[in-house]
């Protein structure tokens, strides 16, 4: 308690010591509002568009996208990493496809996604997944590969189902392994959602970034690089508190 | 306490792998029948077959040849095996692991909580029942899978060497609730273990098994009385065999280490 309260003053000063300076900076210094807005009218900006419910539709929309493209990217690198530990003649066909997708930088494909799946949610969502799908699907197969030989003894003499033993043994025996991937997908998740909107489309943080940009509305753009922070930072909450519920077995948080 | 009712068949079962270079025998034709509520202890060294015979009998892995008779009345999981380590599942509390079996066997939460709670009272873990695994001692872990491979209620135990890994004040301890289980719960036990004194002191009929390749090499009839306890172990009776298995081990063919 004594060390969390000790944490948020930290956090607090920090944040206070940024906030001066950058007053310093656009105040006393006098850095003109084009190339630094200063923060009451980044402040200002961002409650404009608050009020006016834009600001909700973009962030609405970029949410959606990073969570639509989390989610099914980690089905699917569970799925597959899954699939390829159950069957290894598999995983011998697919692994040098997989090599080559992993290493191909998602990022530079973004506009091949656009040409292929659209200006719409699809190319984005799907930029998302591939950015997300391939940390899970490292970490899972860890997880699944590293379980207890043991543990397959158990679930034989007790004549599991497959499912049984998937939902009851397997996933929660990987779950330390797949939560790895999944923090490092999460990061990606916010940059590909915001780089997609940068492409194409008229809705989500990204497109308010290059439309503020294009409008030479600096404070405009600072509160929606603002909000980006912001998402991240719940993003990172959001995962961490699952993954103290999900993982308080392993102890390593608290004692 | 004998029973003359067989429980376990064992006729000519063997067991051989193939390796890089040949095949290898694990196991030469074994065959002993066990009654109902016996307990056997079997001694051997390493490689000598031991864990490979229970877990042909268990049906873990198959028999090459020959044939194993479990009189269980085609029941789903005629065996409880208790392994060299605990192997909880290490994100469930006790009474979850414990009550694993029956959950995943779609037993009702209520019924199962209540078999559950009973049996780790036995094994002597009240007050751990929210515990996580990894807050117990190696003791208290391997009392708690006992208790897990006892929940639905199975006619045969299994055990692969259960004790191994813990001191030798608590093993003693855990040999002496083993007793105490056995004698209250009735089942056939078949306990591997390397300990001599552990096997003369428990079982009613000692294997003796040897290396390389593995095989039974005798049957030994424990005749002490039951219960028993401290005084066992100062019975004249009890240290001859003890020194009787000791030798079995030593004489060729026994590669004891």
């Amino acid at each position: 308690m004594n060390r969390r309260f000790s944490a948020a003053v930290d956090y607090t000063l920090a944040l206070a010591v940024l906030l001066f300076v950058w007053w310093f900076a656009t105040g006393p210094m006098a850095l003109p509002t084009f190339l630094l807005p200063s923060p009451l009218r980044t402040w200002n900006a961002l409650v404009t568009i608050a009020l006016t419910g834009e600001l909700w539709a973009h962030l609405g929309f970029t949410l959606q996208n990073i969570v639509l493209g989390l989610v099914l990217g980690c089905v699917a690198g569970i799925a597959l990493a899954y699939v390829m530990t159950r069957f290894p003649k598999l995983a011998v066909w697919l692994d040098g496809p997989l090599v080559i997708l992993q290493t191909a930088p998602k990022i530079a494909l973004a506009p091949l996604f656009v040409v292929w799946f659209g200006f719409g949610v699809l190319s984005k969502i799907i930029l998302i997944f591939s950015l997300v799908f391939f940390p899970v699907f490292i970490g899972a197969v860890a997880g699944f590969r590293t379980l207890d030989p043991k543990m397959k003894d158990l679930s034989k003499l007790l004549g599991l189902s497959a499912v049984q033993r998937f939902r009851q043994i397997e996933l929660p025996a990987a779950m330390p392994e797949i939560f790895v991937g999944l923090k490092i997908g999460a990061v990606q998740a916010l940059v590909g959602a915001v780089l997609a909107e940068w492409m194409a489309g008229k809705v989500g943080l990204g497109y308010l970034m290059t439309f503020a940009a294009a409008t030479y509305k600096t404070p405009l753009l600072f509160a929606a690089v603002l909000m980006t922070v912001v998402l991240g930072l719940l993003l990172h909450v959001a995962l961490t508190m699952m993954e103290r519920r999900l993982l308080s077995w392993k102890g390593a948080k608290n004692g | 306490m004998a029973q003359s009712e067989r429980m376990i068949d064992i006729a000519g079962v063997h067991k051989t792998f193939v390796a890089d270079h040949g095949t290898v025998t694990a196991l030469e034709p074994v065959s002993i029948t066990i009654r109902q509520g016996e307990f056997i202890s079997i001694v051997g060294p390493s490689g000598c077959g031991k864990s490979t015979l229970l877990r042909l009998i268990s049906g873990l892995d198959q028999a090459t040849g020959g044939s194993i008779t479990l009189d269980v009345s085609g029941r789903k999981r005629p065996v409880g095996f208790v392994f060299q380590e605990p192997v909880l599942l290490p994100w469930k509390t006790i009474l979850d692991n414990v009550r694993f079996p029956l959950d995943t066997a779609g037993v009702a939460r209520a019924q199962g909580d209540r078999t559950a709670l009973d049996l780790i009272k036995m094994v002597g873990l009240a007050g751990f029942e929210k515990a996580l695994p990894r807050q117990l001692s190696g003791g208290m872990r391997q009392r708690a899978a006992i208790a897990r491979a006892l929940s639905d209620d199975p006619p045969i135990l299994l055990m692969d060497e259960p004790f191994s890994a813990v001191d030798l004040m608590t093993r003693d301890n855990l040999n002496d609730e083993l007793l105490r289980i056995w004698q209250s719960t009735g089942k056939t036990i078949l306990l591997v273990t390397h300990s001599v004194d552990e096997a003369a002191y428990l079982a009613d009929r000692v294997m003796v098994m040897t290396a390389r390749p593995g095989k039974l090499k005798c049957v030994h009839t424990v005749e002490l009385a039951r219960p028993r306890g401290e005084e066992t172990k100062l019975d004249p009776t009890y240290h001859a065999l003890v020194a009787q298995l000791r030798r079995d081990l030593r004489t060729p063919g026994g590669e004891a280490h």
